[in-house]
């Protein structure tokens, strides 16, 4: 069975969009969740990414992104409320416990913790979407001239996480044809095994990436659209026509997030008490925000031609 | 085994673990809410040096997790950064650059600089908690001050009470009027050397200048945190005044005295009675009350006018 997080070409804006557009697209949303701490603005953020990611049909992803969030955030608010004795409002003290010393609970720190976990979790649906919606393989095309001597740099941002998942696909349906007597194949093994593996897969595809001529200079279009099937390796590289929208969408939610940062939207402080403030500023912007959610939203149909 | 035993041992495992947690939390004193009250401690504000009340002392029952911060916090409007870790602005008063000199808020606890934050500080009841917001530029530690007294005397320091050992070096009568004093103030006297004890050091300043703690306020208050010196001049050591900024701004004369404190790292703050005449150090001595030691970081005293030290407003104020 397939990872969600690997990719699936549809017939989709943000499939379509060069990964440049998409990335400025997807990474203003994690920017944005990164600037600011105020829960409402990180919601936003996550349903903006979550419905980027429903409207690009990547549910599977945005469901597995927001399970692993979600549980990444409570992990983060148990340790944080374990580590952190910050905060006027002690809800239970744990005595002195050892490596911890003194630990009171707070709900200050659980604050803290919660926004903290929020932030990654949105993180985590971004890029689950970009796993999703962005083509890999485009990817490193648009990194060969930043990255030519880079093969393995290249091969770690783009194939990593796709590597990984049909690893983890081949790993789990292996593990199924052991026979019904024996065990399950539990995720902590698997996990285990992935994470030990991937460094050296990645360097698996970057050697592979070398012998095929990764650094080399790139072949003339002339050359390319003569041995690629209806010219899909000059296409691949053109623009599409909803770049536009992705790098507006993309500029335009980071220009509104530095000002909403500096009239005030941000306002939410967990110590020494919670302190959340809704302006009309905070408002805005997460209604802004989560409107930029419906930036992959397909209008009419495609005219011939288009990509 | 038969199976069915091997299963009920297995599903009592998880709530035996379970009892012995609440079990150990249980003995390392764990608890719902805040906790029982240990006392009262009492809450200074001031700005430059003590020498305006912001607020005044506040008696304020704490319970057994109270901090610094959360007594801070109770009591006035306070902005913090870091996590919650460093107080930037109590009732709107903000750390900041002034005349082109560094202001900041500090914390003593019992007259202590405190080693850890004030988000980690336990409390305990008689704790007398200062906040005071000062210029900085010539000291960034002071390690300790007069004006919390009888503490540390009264009730010891980062939660431990310590006995005094008072160490004369000259002068019966002032040493006398000291012991005296301390033992009023409720401190546990001992001998000289005792092992953790706060000293009290009295004598004229020729004797005790070879304290290394001591010796310390000749090399100045980034050394000390003590804004005065002794200067030797025709054969005797005259104080001298300094201001903010840790210069000389006044010379005193040969009848005053001087009431300071100051600490090296961990070692057990020391306490500095002392003057260039026995008049001087017998000035000194008579300071030592709450009346008159409140609210100041260090004292002289000079033909029965006391001036608190730093000197405010001196030429580099």
């Amino acid at each position: 069975m397939r990872s969600p997080f690997a990719y699936v070409s549809r017939p989709r804006p943000l499939q379509s969009a060069s990964p440049g557009a998409a990335v400025a697209y997807l990474g203003a949303l994690v920017v944005v969740a990164f600037l600011y701490s105020s829960p409402l603005v990180l919601a936003a953020a996550g349903i903006a990414a979550a419905l980027a990611g429903h409207l690009a049909g990547a549910d599977r992803a945005v469901r597995a992104a927001l399970r692993m969030g979600l549980s990444l955030a409570l992990l983060i608010v148990v340790v944080n409320a374990l580590v952190v004795n910050r905060g006027e409002t002690v809800l239970l003290r744990l005595g002195e416990l050892p490596l911890l010393g003194r630990v009171d609970v707070t709900a200050e720190a659980l604050a803290a913790g919660a926004v903290i976990g929020l932030r990654a979790a949105v993180a985590m649906v971004g890029f689950a979407v970009y796993s999703a919606c962005v083509d890999p393989d485009r990817v490193l095309r648009a990194l060969r001239p930043l990255a030519g001597r880079s093969a393995l740099t290249a091969a770690l941002i783009s194939r990593l996480v796709p590597v990984a998942a049909a690893d983890a696909a081949r790993l789990r349906e292996a593990g199924s044809l052991r026979g019904p007597a024996a065990a399950p194949l539990g995720r902590a093994a698997l996990v285990r095994r992935l994470t030990a593996g991937s460094l050296d897969r990645a360097v698996d595809v970057a050697a592979t990436l070398e012998l095929r001529g990764y650094s080399l200079a790139p072949p003339r279009p002339s050359h390319v659209a003569a041995f690629s099937p209806r010219g899909c390796g000059k296409s691949s590289n053109r623009r599409s026509r909803y770049d536009r929208r992705f790098y507006a969408t993309g500029a335009a939610l980071l220009v509104a997030a530095i000002v909403g940062k500096v009239l005030g939207a941000d306002g939410f402080h967990a110590y020494p008490t919670v302190r959340l403030a809704i302006e009309p500023s905070t408002a805005a912007l997460s209604a802004l925000i989560v409107l930029s959610g419906f930036a992959p939203l397909r209008r009419g149909r495609r005219r011939v031609g288009d990509v | 085994m038969p199976e069915g035993l091997t299963r009920l041992r297995r599903s009592r495992v998880p709530a035996v673990a379970i009892a012995l947690l609440c079990a150990a939390l249980a003995t390392a004193g764990c608890g719902v809410g805040a906790g029982d009250g240990v006392g009262e401690v009492s809450l200074t504000v001031t700005r430059d040096f003590g020498a305006e009340r912001l607020a005044a002392p506040e008696a304020e029952a704490v319970a057994e997790s109270d901090t610094v911060m959360r007594v801070l916090d109770r009591n006035l409007p306070i902005e913090t950064s870091y996590g919650g870790a460093f107080v930037d602005s109590i009732d709107g008063l903000r750390g900041d650059r002034r005349d082109g000199r560094p202001y900041d808020w500090f914390f003593y606890v019992n007259g202590l600089w405190s080693p850890v934050g004030a988000a980690d500080y336990p409390l305990r009841g008689g704790d007398s908690i200062w906040w005071d917001y000062r210029d900085w530029s010539a000291s960034t530690r002071v390690s300790a001050l007069v004006g919390a007294w009888p503490q540390p005397f009264a009730d010891g320091y980062e939660g431990g009470r310590h006995p005094t050992a008072v160490e004369c070096r000259g002068d019966g009568a002032a040493c006398a009027t000291v012991r005296s004093r301390l033992d009023d103030a409720g401190a546990t006297l001992a001998r000289p050397g005792a092992k953790g004890a706060i000293r009290v050091l009295v004598g004229p300043w020729a004797r005790l200048r070879d304290d290394p703690a001591a010796a310390a306020l000749e090399d100045g208050p980034e050394a000390s945190g003590i804004y005065a010196d002794f200067v030797r001049e025709d054969g005797a050591y005259r104080l001298h005044g300094l201001d903010e900024a840790g210069e000389p701004v006044r010379q005193l004369g040969l009848a005053a005295g001087l009431v300071a404190a100051t600490r090296r790292n961990d070692a057990p703050p020391v306490w500095i009675v002392s003057g260039s005449s026995a008049a001087g150090i017998r000035a000194a001595a008579d300071l030592l009350g709450a009346d008159r030691l409140r609210d100041r970081f260090a004292v002289a005293v000079d033909a029965a006018e006391e001036i608190p030290l730093p000197i405010p407003g001196g030429a580099g104020g």
